[in-house]
């Protein structure tokens, strides 16, 4: 698993490490009954402090993202019924643009204009739907 | 509005708590009535320039010297009446390793050493020497200042004490090495959920690591907090303002840093951060974004605020 961590991200470090595991798990990078590391071998790897991880880990644990075994890494939790982890995350990253933009004094409007607009000029992308999975990134 | 910075921590129990320390020598001031306080299980990062007193703070704990007044409190202890019971219970790593016997090899040093501590580790300590890639056979008058570093922090780290104190840790290490004892460190921590005290001038390297900080001026402690505190209270805001602006009226107090390009205006403001920003926009001026700090350049704002 690899989690990006970034101290000039202005989340503290237990939200990043949440988010991403959330986002593995959207992605499917991370599915039903994977483990993830234990709380020790995650800070380590990230040079973190382990409280900061055992954090993490308890709230993705309190929104059912994860169960918690003893002496062991956390267990990913089978998806609920009813899931809109993509809708979720979808609003993470429109806060994030959006705030970003108005840090650079761009409007809600604009940037939705520039974003079509920008879509129009790539490429088609491989479809990665709710449901299908999706052509794993090359 | 007046914002004085936090200078008192609150927590069920201190690993190190100080009250109204000083310390002279000679006629010049060290330390002028500090008030240090590591909660129990912390990362506890204390930065401060050269000179600030730091060093003399850290020697205090281990009752390598004496405080003139004021009172320390080391795991329970004054190290001033248990000096050696203090030390057997801290791991430490000096600023300056001076070992007194430059023929020993570094095996046997660590064999001299583990006497005194009931609780060494050898397996650990095997572990750590690999880690560390120490060369046991090595002298220790021929060390470079990088590997006498890396013995200095096998020698804390190889007993598991409640208390590591680190001077300048990673001083004279190279990037990887820096790297490999900052993971090494983290491991420490989950397994032992010890209290670690760093005294460091690289503090980015420490950012993900520490839960606390401390900022040491002239001898004194001019602030400290949890990190939850400073992510929340300390802010980097940017604005425009419009021509002719005239600031902020009561802000001034708060402001810690400012700067800016044109009409934009940068600040390091403590304070809640709705109020801030309800402040900036009442004068006129347009709030873009109000973003935590790292830890460097919380640091060097705490540092640089002007009393």
């Amino acid at each position: 698993m690899q989690l990006a961590i970034d101290t000039a991200d202005p989340r503290p470090i237990e939200a990043q490490i949440a988010d991403e595991v959330r986002r593995a798990v959207v992605l499917g990078t991370l599915r039903a009954d994977d483990t993830l590391p234990p709380v020790r071998r995650l800070a380590a790897e990230l040079r973190v402090n382990p409280g900061a991880v055992a954090r993490a880990y308890q709230a993705l644990e309190a929104q059912g993202v994860v169960q918690m075994r003893w002496g062991r890494g956390p267990v990913v939790a089978p998806p609920p019924a009813s899931s809109d982890d993509r809708g979720a995350m979808l609003r993470r990253l429109v806060d994030r643009a959006l705030r970003d933009a108005r840090r650079n004094g761009i409007s809600a409007l604009e940037l939705a204009d520039a974003i079509r607009a920008a879509a129009e000029d790539a490429p088609a992308s491989p479809s990665s739907g709710p449901t299908g999975a999706g052509a794993p990134p090359r | 509005m007046t914002a004085a910075l936090p200078t008192e921590i609150e927590a069920a129990a201190f690993a190190v708590a100080t009250r109204g320390v000083a310390k002279r020598y000679g006629r010049d001031f060290a330390l002028l009535g500090v008030d240090l306080q590591v909660p129990e299980g912390a990362v506890y990062v204390l930065v401060g320039p050269n000179g600030a007193g730091k060093t003399t703070t850290l020697k205090l704990l281990l009752g390598l010297l004496k405080p003139d007044t004021g009172s320390v409190r080391v795991l329970g202890m004054d190290p001033r009446a248990h000096g050696p019971l203090v030390r057997a219970q801290v791991g430490y790593v000096p600023e300056r390793g001076d070992w007194g016997y430059a023929y020993m090899t570094v095996g046997r040093l660590l064999q001299h050493h583990a006497v005194y501590f009931p609780a060494w580790d050898w397996e650990y300590a095997a572990n750590l020497a690999n880690a560390f890639e120490l060369d046991l056979t090595r002298t220790l008058g021929k060390l470079s200042k990088g590997l006498a570093r890396r013995v200095h922090l096998l020698l804390a780290m190889a007993h598991r004490p409640p208390l590591l104190v680190l001077d300048e840790p990673t001083d004279g290490l190279d990037p990887v090495m820096r790297d490999e004892t900052l993971g090494m460190l983290a491991e420490h921590v989950a397994d032992t959920g010890c209290t670690v005290l760093i005294c460091t001038h690289i503090v980015h390297e420490v950012d993900r690591l520490a839960d606390h900080l401390g900022v040491m001026r002239d001898g004194r402690l001019t602030a400290q907090m949890p990190r939850e505190t400073l992510h929340r209270m300390l802010r980097r805001y940017r604005a425009d303002v419009p021509e002719g602006w005239q600031g902020v009226p009561g802000l001034d107090g708060t402001v810690i840093r400012r700067g800016g390009v044109g009409r934009e205006i940068q600040w390091s403001v403590w304070g809640d951060e709705r109020e801030v920003s309800l402040r900036l926009t009442e004068s006129g001026a347009t709030v873009r974004d109000a973003a935590p700090l790292t830890l460097e350049d919380a640091a060097v704002a705490l540092l640089s605020r002007k009393e």
